[in-house]
């Protein structure tokens, strides 16, 4: 069965963005658009760090997925079974 | 991207208008401090706040830091602060943005790519910008009203929101949505990752903080940014606990080359002498 990736641990995010620039290179590219990860920061509430959310695009299965999994510095993804159930973003 | 010339964002805040600029007989200053004091000169006489990046911004891991220059009552200050902002720049296609006049009314810079538009100091600012490629920064009132960037980041001392203050400038959001693709693509992916796995060299400890982009420490030292230091590292911009990794000259050149800049030993030689040139004008 068909491997995806799943941001399974979000609240360990640091938004390096390294997963983003990762794919971006696996496209041949260094920069944002078109990026297949988007990483979102928002403020905790009542707290002055930071929390973080993450899109990925489906399309990323085109992808070295592995490479974008192990370059996360906080093992923020997993590699799971696709069950047919993700459309869309998969956050 | 023009690798011989620098391109400059100039906003005047009194006038409200903005014009994007490219200097090429700036290009000996490598960018951060080195363009970020040459601009100050250049701009003098208008006061202006400026924001420059590196070459390595957006490019290599570890080189995260924006520069900021100002004119503190009279003293010429460098600071360097964190977060996002450095590859929203670059993505921008700019390698520095001068900010000059003042506002009649509290303003915020909605900044995409070359293009300003000027909002009320009430609009939120997290409305503004492009999702996943914004980065901001705003005065953020409290007991000590300081600089947020990204809603974490600071700057170290309170010279930046002086300026801001004077200027009534609230806030800004850059989004960067252009794309670079370096010749010897890779190469440069195995010199990236050949950087990357270097955290050893990296003079702080890997921890869950907020991470400045483009960098895996995630430690807790550059929340409050960066004032003064080593000329070079705060050119390219790289952050000054990875000195050990860009202090390395042949690493500096290797990131140089495979980028495409044409910068040799003469020239970076020659930016500490540049610089003290400019602070000795600027004095």
């Amino acid at each position: 069965m068909t491997k995806i990736l799943k941001a399974t641990y979000m609240e360990n995010c640091i938004g390096c963005e390294l997963c983003v620039l990762e794919t971006q290179r696996q496209l041949k590219k260094v920069g944002l658009e078109g990026a297949p990860i988007r990483i979102f920061r928002k403020r905790k509430e009542k707290s002055e760090y930071l929390e973080f959310g993450i899109e990925i695009d489906p399309r990323i299965s085109s992808l070295d997925i592995e490479k974008v999994k192990n370059i996360c510095p906080r093992a923020v993804f997993e590699l799971v079974e696709d069950n047919g159930e993700t459309s869309g973003f998969n956050s | 991207m023009d690798l011989t010339a620098k391109k400059v964002l100039e906003i005047n805040l009194t006038d409200q208008t903005a014009v994007a600029k490219t200097y090429k007989e700036f290009n000996k200053y490598i960018g951060g401090v080195g363009l970020g004091l040459k601009l100050m000169e250049s701009h003098f006489d208008k006061e202006p706040i400026v924001l420059s990046v590196g070459p390595f911004n957006g490019f290599f891991p570890y080189a995260s830091k924006t520069s900021i220059v100002l004119n503190n009552d009279g003293v010429i200050e460098d600071i360097y602060i964190g977060g996002n902002l450095s590859l929203r720049i670059k993505y921008a296609g700019l390698d520095a943005i001068v900010i000059y006049g003042k506002s009649e009314q509290e303003v915020i810079l909605d900044i995409q790519n070359t293009n300003v538009v000027f909002k009320d100091g009430i609009t939120d600012i997290l409305s503004l910008g492009l999702p996943g490629k914004r980065g901001d920064i705003f005065l953020e009132d409290g007991i000590r009203t300081k600089v947020s960037l990204n809603g974490y980041f600071t700057t170290p001392e309170d010279y930046f929101e002086h300026e801001l203050r004077a200027k009534k400038l609230k806030g800004i959001v850059i989004t960067g949505t252009e794309i670079a693709k370096p010749v010897n693509f890779d190469k440069y992916q195995q010199l990236y990752k050949s950087i990357l796995i270097r955290k050893e060299d990296v003079s702080v400890l890997e921890a869950s903080y907020p991470s400045c982009a483009n960098c895996p420490m995630g430690c807790g030292k550059s929340k409050v940014g960066e004032i003064g230091g080593n000329v070079l590292l705060h050119s390219l911009v790289a952050c000054q606990y990875a000195d050990k990794i860009y202090s390395d000259l042949g690493i500096v050149f290797s990131c140089l080359n495979v980028l495409g800049y044409d910068y040799t030993h003469e020239d970076i030689e020659l930016l500490p002498s540049l610089i003290e040139e400019s602070l000795k004008r600027l004095a």
